[in-house]
């Protein structure tokens, strides 16, 4: 016989469609339920975070913008990235980005409860000159949001719902995280949820 | 080998969901496919497949064992010169390997034609080894197969005894891109394989990996890491901040810094000089040696990185067939006679995929490409070997 005589399974079976989702692992340890609006104005909307927070959250993330956003050499290599039309000369932003391109604040990520107690970040438009392209032949394509430092925020309902479930590591900036920048600046040209590193 | 029409199991989302495989579906686009399955002969599978399999892989450790002393051959893989101390230490540790996936070209006459080898973060390995199993298992209960059919799939055992032959130290870790379904699948199921071979093991997202002041890899609260699995590619992690912590630490990686020699597209033009004529080889050479004109008009044009058929190139008689698009290519191309896939429907080609576990080959898994590249939108379509006649 070419086959094993029996396969059998420990996390993964009988967990039901959670297993390879996070079955294994306890939710409020590596995630967090985030929500990304594009303003101040957005969130008050959503009536899920105070008027005040809304606010108060939305200018601490303006405020990291002109340091956290990512900088590069030619707005061909910015545009690669977060979309065309979606980066400015860093001049503009600031002083200390001049001669750079940077991508600009499409919006913020904050926690859902003021409880989680989660530093507010711009977030950039996450959306590769080759996945645009993919997107015309595939529907349910979106591409979402990235952090300053890299983590993808993937949000629900193709991108246009806010709720987004997301590494709390990559949220809070661990300072543990010597592994993966590299991948993650090439991970644009995923063009789908399969493979990420893996291929 | 022949693609057989054999009809979905009508409940098989609900088996796949018991079964906590979650990603069939990606995208709201079919990733397994039972609708059809292809069926091998066993001299197909034994002697042209799991046979070169093994002597593909041999070739490619006896290369491994060349390019470790040849700083040149380092060079020419586009291996930073910052890595050699890692990848050279980890090869004459003699680090134990893994796992890795030889992908043929095969149409069930001619030999099997390497493609390429990817040997450091191969996925496919849960479908292949768990829910193509199960799908034969079911077939062969009701009466859908003829009785007496087979499988070449050894993968899920050989795994575990591959896990139990590394040995468990106190901790080892599985670390993948967490919110990317198929690579956390694959590591989960990885997972569960050495759980099952007696080591204690944690899921770890790729950021969460820390560095301890002794030189050892460790978990967010500090434990200590004596092996560490890792779905994220050495010529990445070359580049990341922990890069220069590998070759000193006391922790093992699967797969070891040596897989990065043959994980690349420059093993293929090293392999084709190694063994010219070499019947499961096709010529290749880099794409600045002179003897690739010898190539003519018809190629494939592969950066030395590149993963899931990204900036791969068909080239047919000058004109391109085929190229998709994709971020790689910076660190060179290579150019390889090409070995067009098989059609046995017009409309897809499928693709062998030939598991090494350990040292030996242990099974196979069949990927269909809507066109000459397979990428990741390939459908995973399940193989049985026919009982002889």
């Amino acid at each position: 016989m070419k086959r094993s005589q029996t396969v059998s399974l420990v996390l993964l079976a009988g967990a039901g469609a959670a297993a390879f989702g996070l079955a294994s692992v306890d939710h409020s340890q590596d995630e967090e339920d985030v929500r990304v609006y594009a303003d101040p104005s957005a969130c008050i909307a959503a009536h899920l975070r105070s008027e005040a927070d809304c606010r108060s959250e939305y200018e601490i993330a303006r405020a990291l913008y002109p340091t956290a956003a990512p900088r590069y050499p030619s707005t061909t290599d910015c545009e690669a990235h977060h979309g065309s039309g979606h980066c400015v000369a860093g001049e503009s932003v600031a002083e200390a980005a001049r001669g750079k391109f940077i991508p600009v604040m499409a919006g913020y990520v904050i926690g859902a409860t003021t409880e989680q107690k989660l530093p507010p970040q711009p977030v950039f438009d996450h959306a590769p000159k080759d996945e645009t392209h993919q997107a015309s032949h595939s529907t349910g394509f979106h591409s979402g949001y990235c952090t300053g430092s890299g983590a993808r925020i993937w949000t629900t309902g193709y991108g246009r719902s806010s709720a987004a479930r997301v590494s709390s590591a990559a949220l809070r900036g661990s300072s543990f995280g010597g592994f993966g920048s590299s991948g993650r600046s090439f991970s644009s040209h995923s063009s789908s949820s399969h493979g990420f590193f893996g291929g | 080998m022949r693609r057989v029409p054999t009809g979905e199991r009508p409940d098989w989302r609900e088996i796949a969901r018991k079964n906590g495989f979650v990603f069939h579906t990606l995208d709201g686009a079919p990733y397994w496919d039972e609708s059809h399955a292809y069926a091998f002969t066993l001299d197909e599978i034994e002697e042209d497949i799991e046979a070169p399999s093994g002597e593909l892989h041999a070739l490619c450790l006896d290369f491994a064992a060349r390019a470790v002393e040849d700083e040149r051959i380092l060079a020419s893989l586009c291996i930073p010169e910052s890595a050699w101390d890692a990848v050279r230490g980890s090869w004459r540790r003699g680090d134990a390997s893994l796992y890795g996936r030889l992908d043929l070209s095969y149409d069930g006459t001619g030999p099997a034609k390497l493609l390429e080898y990817n040997a450091d973060t191969p996925t496919a390995l849960y479908e292949t080894g768990v829910f193509q199993w199960l799908w034969l298992e079911e077939l062969l209960r009701d009466g859908r197969l003829p009785a007496g059919s087979d499988q070449y799939n050894a993968i899920h055992e050989r795994l575990i005894a591959r896990f139990r032959e590394i040995g468990a130290g106190t901790l080892t870790a599985f670390a993948a891109e967490a919110d990317a379904p198929e690579d956390r699948g694959t590591v989960t199921y990885l997972q569960d394989c050495a759980l099952q071979a007696g080591h204690a093991t944690r899921f770890l997202d790729l950021s969460e990996i820390g560095l301890k002041p002794d030189g050892r890899f460790c978990a967010p609260d500090e434990a200590s890491i004596d092996l560490l699995f890792k779905l994220y590619p050495w010529e990445w992690a070359f580049s990341d901040a922990f890069a220069k912590g590998v070759a000193g630490s006391p922790t093992r990686f699967l797969e070891p810094p040596w897989k990065a020699i043959l994980s690349n597209k420059g093993v293929l033009p090293h392999l084709w000089a190694q063994e010219p004529g070499h019947p499961n080889l096709l010529p290749a050479f880099f794409e600045d040696d002179p003897q690739a004109a010898s190539l003519g008009a018809s190629y494939v044009r592969k950066p030395v990185f590149s993963r899931e058929g990204s900036n791969i190139e068909i080239v047919r008689e000058g004109t391109v067939l085929a190229h998709e698009p994709g971020p790689y290519g910076g660190e060179g191309y290579i150019r390889q006679a090409l070995a067009e896939l098989p059609s046995f429907d017009d409309r897809r080609r499928p693709l062998i995929g030939s598991w090494i576990v350990g040292d030996a080959p242990a099974g196979l898994c069949v990927r269909e490409g809507r066109g000459a590249i397979t990428g990741n939108d390939a459908l995973f379509v399940p193989h049985y070997i026919e009982p002889a006649a």
